[in-house]
């Protein structure tokens, strides 16, 4: 039944406009702007994830395979992918669903994205591809090095995010943020109108992620949340017709383009968007660099930084970790250096009186 | 006190933040600073901002589908 990737796609999309939910952004103001809002409630999804997996797989509903761990491929790809996304401006859910919004801009990177990833792992450059993939190292996941059950670093981990919730929870209060005026009453208010806070995305975004083990299952497909792949896959399907390709995965992808344009229709967050040129180029750039790194990682931020992460396999954490030191070094090249010269060399944005 | 106008509109997020932060330099406290952006990120990083940098958001409001303007006033 490939037909719930739909739903659970529409449902993730959704939730991601409604939220605001951008994992380059959470992991870009880390460092840019020290705050920890977004990125926080990502590791709870994650935490929520890993204690639905491996509750599941204690009780036999669904057994996920983590993947072997090729060191040089994920630290390269994962860098790669983060510079990508800073320069695509949001990561492969995020281009999805801001296509949704109405950004050509997103599009453009999103076409890119989705091209490469083919080329990578269909087209000439799947040879290349699968041999660094192969150059793996005996480990994949941690609780397997340590001889312990997927519990222990489980548990641990939830409770370190419990820890950084309750800081994070403390560090929010008292800073309360003008809303925009509301334009629905009931429950309208709170389906098509308020912006849900980020603690709101994560814990859909955990609940998600575990529903997708249960639906792909269910369908055949051995797997979580993925989005390079089937990306990929709907490439290689409209050019060369093999339907074999179409499965839960690429129906879920094209979910999260429906669910945000729902979304952002129904809140009045849709438009036809056109950027300037300079930001198409650079869109087109970021999702090359996003389709190669992500077929060379094995996964993007919801791949790896989310679904590999919560099987605590090293290709999860270690990917985790390349693409936030992407996404900082390409916020700091292409964000902050700007500024800093801007600040010398060019006038400051054209500002004109009012009224 | 002066208000000033920041059109952004096309400009993807983080960039409404970034150039909204450059133009609060230029100016004063108590002057206002009327920002129009179309990036649906931006209508909970700018409010946001406004609330952590100590600046009042004097008005906050939909232009039209997928547009809006927020006037923050620049805080001591």
């Amino acid at each position: 039944m490939i037909l719930t990737g739909l739903l659970l796609g529409a449902v993730l999309g959704y939730v991601l406009q409604r939220s605001r939910f951008c994992v380059t952004g959470a992991f870009r103001d880390l460092y840019m702007a020290r705050s920890a809002r977004y990125f926080i409630p990502f590791l709870l999804a994650i935490a929520i994830q890993a204690i639905g997996v491996a509750a599941l797989t204690g009780a036999g509903v669904i057994a996920p395979e983590a993947a072997s761990f090729a060191p040089l491929a994920v630290i390269g790809g994962g860098l790669l992918f983060g510079v990508g996304i800073i320069m695509a401006g949001g990561c492969a859910t995020g281009t999805y669903y801001r296509a949704g919004e109405g950004l050509i801009g997103s599009w453009v990177a999103l076409i890119f994205y989705a091209l490469f990833a083919a080329v990578m792992k269909y087209g000439p450059l799947g040879g290349f591809t699968e041999a660094a993939r192969a150059r793996t190292v005996g480990a994949t996941t941690i609780q397997e090095t340590l001889g312990v059950s997927v519990w222990v670093p489980t548990i641990l981990f939830s409770a370190l995010v419990a820890a950084l919730v309750v800081r994070q929870v403390r560090k929010n209060a008292g800073k309360k943020a003008v809303r925009l005026p509301a334009r629905r009453t009931g429950i309208g208010h709170y389906l098509a109108d308020v912006a849900w806070n980020p603690w709101v995305g994560g814990v859909l975004l955990g609940l998600i992620a575990i529903a997708a083990w249960v639906l792909s299952t269910a369908s055949g497909r051995n797997g979580g949340l993925g989005i390079t792949t089937p990306s990929a896959k709907i490439v290689t399907f409209l050019t060369t017709g093999d339907v074999t390709l179409v499965d839960w995965s690429v129906m879920l992808v094209l979910g999260i383009l429906l669910g945000s344009f729902i979304a952002a229709k129904l809140s009045g967050e849709f438009r036809w968007r056109v950027p300037d040129s300079a930001t198409i180029l650079r869109s087109a750039g970021g999702g090359v660099a996003m389709g190669v790194g992500a077929a060379l990682a094995g996964g993007c931020t919801i791949g790896n930084s989310l679904v590999e992460t919560s099987l605590f396999s090293y290709q999860g954490w270690v990917s985790f970790a390349a693409i936030m030191l992407g996404t900082w070094g390409a916020a700091w090249f292409f964000l902050m250096r700007p500024q800093k010269a801007a600040a010398q060399n060019r006038p400051a944005p054209v500002l004109s009186p009012a009224g | 006190m002066p208000a000033y106008t920041l059109q952004t509109n096309g400009a993807v997020c983080p960039f409404p933040l970034i150039d909204a932060k450059n133009a609060m330099q230029q100016l004063n406290t108590g002057d206002d600073l009327i920002i129009g952006f179309d990036c649906t990120q931006a209508t909970d990083s700018l409010p946001q901002w406004a609330a952590e940098d100590g600046h009042e958001v004097v008005a906050f409001d939909r232009t039209g589908d997928a547009g809006w303007s927020i006037t923050v006033r620049k805080g001591a």
